[in-house]
Formats: structure tokens, C-alpha cells, sequence
């Protein structure tokens, strides 16, 4: 690596609003074409700081250097003039404009009348090519209608339609499918490689140790841990950094118990149905049972839970709690089953901004209270006893304002809504999103005691690791359907993500199967494999006499399907059993990008003619290729 | 997440500010301001009488003002409470001349209640905005009090109907009692009743209302009946005190009602504000009248006046509230 001179140094940057401190003494230094790692938890500063970077806040105290000279912003339109840029969040864009219109918003405010359409296009059309995304995107379309993943590209163009040539991605891969999270990685590696200096704000430590060059840590207000190369530094330091301490196992999961699956069923729903994101829905929990829904964004699985909870109109399915038939067509009905639910956005779906947090607290009760007056008296007692449990100070009830509260505190209050009515399921969309990892913990925690107490808690969460972590047993949803039901311990991330895959590719892998099963009389398979357990995301094919033994879904050992010889072997010929009743040959399935997706195999019959295995191969080699 | 301690002095000042930064608060000294400041103008304002005068005008617009700030807490507007008043008011003129009085107000008050009631079903139902379904009910009340009235006023009122306004029970006579029972009551159902602080929630944030399991249907529509049933309410004191009812009754009140639940520190978003500061409001709008009457302002000038206050005063308040911090 050549010495190259700093794109932005910030020095001794401090900031407070009120009474409160945001910043006290951060640092920053930015090289040209690095992506640069900004961590910390929650309310450690990085938001602010990234503002002062950005303009939009004015810091009391330090400097900024920008490109050797010293910068002062006055708003964020001068450090658009600069080429400073942030890709939020939540996104900035309008949405009943263009894309086009939106990629060269900021031009809008220049001056001079009069836009060009064609020369928008053109130039949009540019920028995406420059992005690798020239087919990703079509210019005219109204940004109303986008992805959330689709949405952040067009922020990127936008910033690089002014010609940003530094940019703030703050938690962008928040709201993304690992695919997405995937293509974003290309872009960013593409900008980096063209000399723009990147800050990648985030949460997800696997994806900060995948992207960053560098890292800078911050703690209460303060950097930590200056621009330290990434590839020097563990998981378990970059932790201890962030947090200040050592945190241990953070999911410190009990091994899951057989007694858990023989308790009584707490929630069973059945083919539910409610256009047109969820197609068809199957799963059970039992008492004292975490079951986590799997699945990528999009999936179904936030509308298959609100379904549940009466929020959306179903049009198939049963729901049974606690062996009783309910149908809730409002989040009451639902509530007088026995079920609570802690919704994904919090900010617009759980928190009543203008009621004290005492009064959010007490809001499910509220809405459960039979009677003209509040009864909030009758709670007092379980109110101080949760509160004890959550390690909530007592007089923070009495604060006006839930939104001054860090998210994970926010996020404590809305389970304490629920448990405050002692709910026979507990079902959270994202609990974790917005939350700092060493609050994650506890409330991980949380959910394991809430848990223990009988309980059935559901959890949907994009984030597979956590959701490995914390659940005893995963659904995984894609397209709207249930799919696959499975003991988490099973489960790693990399089989997770292929059981989510989305249909497209699912779609093209059953028709390779139903081509190779009809033309030699087998049974073709996807599956992964494990020292001795096998888990089948995929089977096609009915013959008797070739069936391996199990079906989609299945999690078996090796010894208990009817071809343990051959997927020992794993070899690219037909290996006959030793009953003499099948031969079976498996092929890995890789993709272009070496991305390990499994094995395909073929099964035959004992008297079926053997087809070359040649053809075979190129047939997968060629699936592969279009993953 | 304060880093800094607190020390006795800031712990006043803490509490200071948690005083000033309520907006009732603020407003009740601009309101003790506007009172000195008038008296100064005129000896006659600051009188036994005078403030018996300002609770007496108080009273029509007080009633309004309660069911408006209902339907603006949870973040709708009613703009045909005027219109109600005038029909529900000649209603009252008709059924009077056959029915006993009291029949005659249920009557009237049930018809404010009905329109109301449809406002309220139509606004959340079938999700359409409050501003454009009270505005189409403000010009057909209106439409239906001329129709009804044959286009002139109804005065021949029983004279046994002023007995509602001018008998003095504990020394207030009975339009003031009324007012402030009213108050009274109004504020402890916001305050302490499941269905007040669902009101609350319905208008801070419907969607989480609904996802805790809140009757938010209900609550959305119980305000219009309110404030329906009040206009009626309302327009009964009016004719009690005039003896006459006429199609035109209730003109401009929606926006007096409105004036004072604003000034009062509702928003208009919906969750925020109070009775208190809606009664605070309606004082203020009532005194600057009054006010400007006892100094001999010009009526024509009178309006001009009146708006120029309300919109400095609000200016005032953003200005204040911004340094006091939310």
C-alpha cells in the first residue's frame, strides 16, 4: 500500500445537545478509496459524528481537514459542495418522483429553470453503468414502487450524481437479504476501487470484518480505538472494544431439551393465507418453546405474524391457541387469546409518543381493561416487579418521553406491554433491530427466561445468526410459504440462507430435478450435508423404488435414510448400497462466485439403465453457473 | 445518558423548567398578561360584572371548544360544529312549539349526536379526511337549517327557557355552572378514564393503538358524536338566552372552537393538548372581545385585532417553546 495523504481527518470533534454529550473527543481519519469501519453501540456518537461529517450538525468543538484544507460546514447543501454524502437509513428520496428525477435532486436546488428529461436519463443511465447496476434499475419509474434495496441504490447514484467522493452508508445493509447485502458489497468494492473514501456505519460485525480496510471504534462520545486495520483485529477484541467489557456467549443457548417439543401446543397455525405475501403457513410452537421464523426480507414472514395477530386480513388458514380455535380480525381478538405481539418498527408501530412511558407501558393493558376508568392501580405491583426483573430504574417511568430512551430501553418497555398481561405467546418481529449489541444480550435474556416460564415465544429476525442463536427450532418461510421446520441446532447461517433462497432459483433447481428424474426413472435431490446428518431442501421424483428415504425438509442422519453409503461417500458416480436396491451418485453445487449451495444427487432404482455421469455433471455445472 | 450531576440550583431550575415548558402553563401567563393589560386600557374590564360578562360569553364557544378538542386530539377537525348549531338550534325552535322543553333539547342534542355520529363513520370507516367530510356537513347543516326554518328566525320561544341560563345556583348562574361542570367533567375523562387516554393514544399514534389492542375504531368515532351533541348543546344556551332561533346561529363558531383548543396547545397532529389549556384558550378569545368592545374598537377593526393576537401569540409560543426545548 502506497502512503496516501488523508481524504478527512477529524480531530477532538465534540458536541452536546441539552444536557446531553454526544460527542467528547472523537476522531476520524479517511483515506481515499478505503472503507473505513465506524462502530460503537448505541449512543456511543457514531450518528452524530457521521451529522458533523455530513453538515448537519454544527459541532461545538474540533476540526475537520478535508483534502489538506480546513473545513468548515454551515449545512449539509456546503458539504454537497464538498462531494460529502450520507446514504441513510431511512431513505431521503421522494417518493412519487423518478428515479432519475430523485437521482438529481439536489441539482433541482441549483440554480437556473428548466430540466432535460433526456439528459437526466442519460446521465442516470451513466451512473448506474458506473455502479455495475445498469439492468438493476429502469429510470422512470416512480420511487414509490421500489425495494428498500432498490431505494438505496438510487441514494448511492444520488450522491455520486454530485460527485461525492466521500460517502457515509449509515447501517446500510439494515433492511437487506443476504443476496442484497451481497450486491451492495460489489458497489461499494467498485467505489473504493475508484479512489471514494467510504465510512460504513453498522451493527453486523461479519459484515464489517468482510468490507472494512480499517476500523475506528467509539465509546460514550469518544474514539476508542483509532483507524486500526481490520484484518489485525478479532471479533472478540472489536467486542470488548465497543462494549468496554468481555461479553461472553451473547446467545449462551441451553441445548435444547426433547421435553420442549413434549410440552402442550401453545399457537398451531395451518395453510394460513393472506395475499398476496403469504401464500400458505404451517408451523406449531409449543410451551416454553423459542421458535424462530426464518427467511429473507420479503419473504412473507412480518406479514405472516400480523396475520396472525389480526393486523391483516387472512383468507385461509386456521389459528389455534392453546388447542382453542381464534380468529382474530383485530389486534384485540387476538389479545384476548393469549397472544402479544412486539411489532417490527417501533417507532410507528409500538411507541404512543405522547403518552408518558408509564402509560406506554401500560397500554395493552389498557386496551385488555375491562371498565370506564384505567385500572392502572391494579398493576402497580406487577409493574415494580417486571421492572425489577428488566433492571429498569423505577423513576425513568415517569419520564414524558419514550423517544429519549435508547432503542434496546425502548424495546424492554414494549415486551414488559405484554408481559404485563401474561400472554400465552409472545410473537416479536426484529427484536433486536436498532437494539446495541450489548443490550441484545439481555434481551436475549429476556426472552429466554420469558421462555422458561411456559411461554411460547415467536421470533422473526433477518439476522440468521441471532436467530440461530436464540430459537430451539426454526420455520423457515420463502415466498410466502413454510418450507422447512428444523431443530436450530442443525443450522448454520450458510444452510439457513440456502433454505431461504428465494423461488426464482428454487424454481430453476426442481425443473433440473424433474428433468433428471423423468429421464432415468430416479429421484433427484438437494441437500446439505454434514459429517453424519443430512438435511433436504429439495426431493423430486415418486418412484418407490428409488426413494432415498426422505422428503423436503427432511433432517435426517445418514443411518436412518435408505442411502447412508452413498452420502458417505460422496462420490461423482452411482455408489450402489449395500442392500443392492439403489445406486446414488451426489455432485457439490457451487456457484460462479464459489458460494457453497449443497449437493445435488440422483438416485436410481437397482435395475434402471445408469446414464453417463458426465452428462449429469455438466447438467449441475450449468445450474450452477445461473445461481 | 447525562453525564453531568445535578446540583440544588439546577434542580430548580429543572423544575422551572419543567413549569415553563408546560404549554397551559405559559398560556395562563399570557392570558394574566392580556388581563392586566386590558384593565390598564380599561377601568370597566377588571370588574364584578365585567367578569361575569366574559364567563357568560365564554360559555356558547367553551362547549364547542370541548368536543372540538376531542375530535383534534386524535388528529381530526370538525368544521360543521357552526352549521350543526344553527340546525340543531331551529330543530329545537320547531319541537318546542309541540313538545315539552326537555324533549325538545333531547331532540336536538340527539340530532348533533346522529350527525356526528355519521361525520365519525364516514371519516373512519372508510378512511376519508376529516377537513373535507365536516366541510361537506357544515354546508348541508347549514343548507338543511334554512330549509327547515323557511328562511326566517323562530321567535316565539316559551320565555320559561331563559330560567336555563339565568337562575343562579351556588351563586354562578346556572350557562356559567354548566361551563364549568362541563370542564370538569370533560377533564376527568381524558385524565383518568380508559376511553380519554385511548383518545390519546388514537391520536399520537393510531397504528400502535390498534397493533396494543385498543378500540381505536370506537374512539375515532366517538368524538364527532360529542362534539355533534355539544354544537346542540350549545345552541340551546344561545336561544335560552335570546329567545329566538335562527337559521344563521352558529356562524363562524368552528373557528372560534378551533382558535381556542390551538391556543389551548393542541396540536393540530393530533395527541397533544388538554382541557385545561382549550379552557385557557377560550378565555383569551373571549377577553381580546371583550377588550376590544370596552376600549370601542371598531368591529370591522375587531377581527383583524382578534386574528393578529391569536397568530402572535402562537408565534410567541413556537419561539419560547424552542428555547425552553421540548
Amino acid at each position: 500500500m502506497t502512503i496516501r495523504d488523508p481524504l478527512l481527518t477529524a480531530t477532538g470533534i465534540a458536541k452536546t445537545f441539552d444536557r446531553t454529550r454526544a460527542l467528547a473527543g472523537a476522531h476520524l481519519e479517511l483515506l481515499p478509496g478505503e472503507v473505513h469501519g465506524l462502530l460503537g453501540a448505541n449512543g456511543a456518537g457514531k450518528s452524530t459524528l457521521s451529522k458533523v461529517i455530513t453538515g448537519h450538525v454544527i459541532p461545538d468543538e474540533g476540526q475537520l481537514v478535508y483534502r489538506g484544507q480546513p473545513l468548515r460546514l454551515r449545512s449539509t447543501r456546503d458539504a454537497l459542495d464538498h462531494g460529502i454524502a450520507i446514504v441513510m437509513q431511512e431513505t431521503s428520496l421522494v417518493p412519487d418522483l423518478s428515479v432519475a428525477e430523485n437521482i438529481f435532486l439536489p441539482e433541482l436546488g441549483r440554480k437556473g429553470a428548466g430540466i432535460s428529461y433526456a439528459g437526466l436519463n442519460r446521465r442516470g443511465a451513466e451512473l448506474l453503468a458506473t455502479l455495475g447496476q445498469e439492468d438493476v434499475l429502469p429510470l422512470d419509474i416512480k420511487v414509490r414502487h421500489l425495494s428498500a434495496a432498490q431505494r438505496q441504490l438510487v441514494e448511492i447514484a444520488k450522491a455520486l450524481g454530485v460527485g461525492a467522493e466521500l460517502i457515509i452508508f449509515d447501517e446500510p445493509t439494515a433492511s437487506l437479504s443476504p443476496i442484497e447485502v451481497d450486491r451492495l458489497f460489489d458497489i461499494m468494492t467498485r467505489l473504493r476501487s475508484g479512489g471514494t473514501g467510504l465510512i460504513f456505519v453498522s451493527h453486523r460485525l461479519e459484515e464489517v470484518f468482510e468490507i472494512t480496510d480499517r476500523v475506528t471504534i467509539m465509546r460514550e462520545g469518544r474514539t476508542v480505538l483509532a483507524s486500526h486495520p481490520t484484518g489485525s483485529l478479532t471479533q472478540a477484541e472489536l467486542i470488548r472494544h465497543m462494549v468496554g467489557r468481555d461479553l461472553g456467549g451473547i446467545y449462551n443457548r441451553a441445548p435444547t431439551t426433547a421435553g420442549k417439543l413434549a410440552a402442550p401446543v401453545a399457537l398451531e397455525v395451518t395453510g394460513l393465507k393472506s395475499p398476496p405475501l403469504v401464500r400458505d403457513v404451517s408451523f406449531a410452537v409449543h410451551e416454553g418453546e423459542i421458535l424462530g421464523l426464518g427467511g429473507l426480507v420479503g419473504a412473507g414472514r412480518s406479514e405472516t405474524v400480523e396475520a396472525i395477530f389480526g393486523l391483516r386480513p387472512r383468507s385461509a388458514g386456521t389459528i389455534t391457541v392453546g388447542g382453542k380455535i381464534v380468529n382474530p380480525r383485530k389486534p384485540a381478538q387476538a389479545v384476548r387469546a393469549g397472544i402479544g405481539f412486539v411489532a417490527e418498527d417501533r417507532r410507528s408501530q409500538n411507541i404512543v409518543p405522547d403518552l408518558s412511558v408509564k402509560e406506554n407501558l401500560l397500554l395493552a393493558h389498557l386496551g385488555a381493561h375491562r371498565g370506564f376508568g384505567l385500572g392502572y392501580r391494579s398493576r402497580e405491583k406487577d409493574i415494580d416487579r417486571l421492572l425489577a426483573s428488566l433492571g429498569l430504574p423505577a423513576d425513568r417511568l415517569l419520564d414524558a418521553n419514550m423517544l429519549n430512551f435508547s432503542g434496546g430501553m425502548q424495546q424492554k418497555i414494549i415486551i414488559a406491554r405484554w408481559l404485563l398481561l401474561n400472554p400465552k405467546v409472545l410473537i416479536l418481529d426484529e427484536p433486536t433491530k436498532g437494539v446495541d449489541i450489548g443490550t441484545r444480550q439481555s434481551i436475549y435474556q429476556l426472552l429466554r427466561d420469558v421462555a422458561a416460564k411456559g411461554v411460547a415465544v415467536v421470533v422473526v429476525s433477518s439476522d440468521f445468526e441471532e436467530l440461530i442463536g436464540l430459537s430451539d427450532r426454526i420455520v423457515v418461510i420463502s415466498d410466502g410459504a413454510s418450507i422447512a421446520d428444523l431443530s436450530a441446532d442443525l443450522l448454520d447461517e450458510e444452510k439457513l440462507t440456502l433454505l431461504a433462497a428465494p423461488r426464482t432459483s428454487m424454481a430453476r433447481n426442481t425443473e433440473m430435478l424433474r428433468n433428471l428424474s423423468t429421464e432415468t426413472g430416479g429421484a433427484g435431490f438437494w441437500a446439505l450435508l454434514d459429517q453424519d446428518r443430512m438435511i433436504c431442501l429439495n426431493l423430486v421424483g415418486n418412484a418407490a423404488s428409488a426413494d432415498p428415504g426422505f422428503a423436503t425438509g427432511d433432517a435426517k442422519p445418514f443411518a436412518e435414510t435408505r442411502i447412508p453409503t452413498a452420502l458417505k461417500s460422496r462420490e461423482p458416480i452411482f455408489v450402489p448400497e449395500a442392500d443392492g436396491q439403489r445406486s446414488t451418485m451426489l455432485l457439490p453445487l457451487r456457484t460462479a462466485r464459489g458460494h457453497d449451495m449443497g449437493w445435488v444427487g440422483l438416485t436410481l432404482p437397482a435395475n434402471a439403465r445408469t446414464p453417463s455421469p458426465e452428462t449429469i455433471r455438466g447438467r449441475v455445472e450449468a445450474l450452477a453457473a445461473s445461481l | 445518558m447525562t453525564l453531568m450531576t445535578q446540583t440544588a440550583g439546577e434542580r430548580t431550575a429543572g423544575a422551572f423548567r419543567k413549569l415553563t415548558g408546560r404549554l397551559e402553563i405559559r398560556m395562563l401567563v399570557l392570558a394574566i398578561v392580556l388581563a392586566c393589560v386590558l384593565s390598564l386600557l380599561s377601568p370597566y374590564f377588571l370588574t364584578r360584572s365585567n367578569i361575569f360578562n366574559i364567563l357568560d360569553q365564554s360559555v356558547v364557544v367553551g362547549i364547542v371548544a370541548v368536543g372540538m378538542t376531542f375530535v383534534i386530539l386524535t388528529g381530526g377537525i370538525d368544521l360543521s360544529v357552526g352549521s350543526i348549531a344553527g340546525l340543531t338550534g331551529i330543530i329545537l325552535g320547531l319541537a318546542v312549539q309541540n313538545y315539552p322543553l326537555p324533549v325538545a333539547i333531547t331532540l336536538a342534542v340527539a340530532s348533533g349526536a346522529g350527525i356526528g355520529l355519521i361525520s365519525g363513520l364516514l371519516i373512519a370507516y372508510f378512511s376519508l379526511a376529516p377537513f373535507v367530510v365536516t366541510l361537506g356537513m357544515m354546508a348541508i347543516g347549514r343548507s338543511l337549517a334554512y330549509i327547515l326554518s323557511g328562511q326566517t328566525a323562530i321567535s316565539n320561544i316559551p320565555s320559561g327557557m331563559s330560567d336555563l341560563v339565568y337562575t343562579d345556583i351556588l351563586g354562578l348562574p346556572a350557562n356559567v355552572l354548566l361551563l364549568c361542570v362541563l370542564y370538569l367533567a370533560a377533564w376527568g375523562y381524558l385524565t383518568y378514564t380508559k376511553g380519554g387516554r385511548t383518545i390519546y393514544a388514537v391520536g399520537s399514534n393510531k397504528e400502535a393503538a390498534r397493533a396494543a389492542g385498543l378500540p381505536v375504531f370506537f374512539y375515532s368515532v366517538l368524538p364527532y358524536v360529542v362534539s355533534g351533541a355539544l354544537a346542540a348543546v350549545a345552541v340551546t344556551i344561545s336561544i335560552a338566552q335570546l329567545l329566538s332561533a335562527d337559521p344563521l346561529m352558529g356562524n363562524a363558531l368552528e373557528l372560534d372552537a378551533i382558535a381556542a383548543v390551538v391556543i389551548g396547545g393542541a396540536s393540530l397532529f393530533g395527541g397533544r393538548g388538554s382541557i385545561i389549556g382549550t379552557l385557557i384558550g377560550v378565555l383569551i378569545m373571549v377577553m381580546i372581545r371583550n377588550g376590544l368592545n370596552l376600549i370601542g374598537v371598531s368591529p370591522f377593526w375587531q377581527g383583524s385585532a382578534i386574528g393578529s393576537i391569536i397568530i402572535a401569540a402562537l408565534l410567541i409560543e413556537s419561539i419560547v417553546s424552542r428555547r425552553v426545548g421540548r
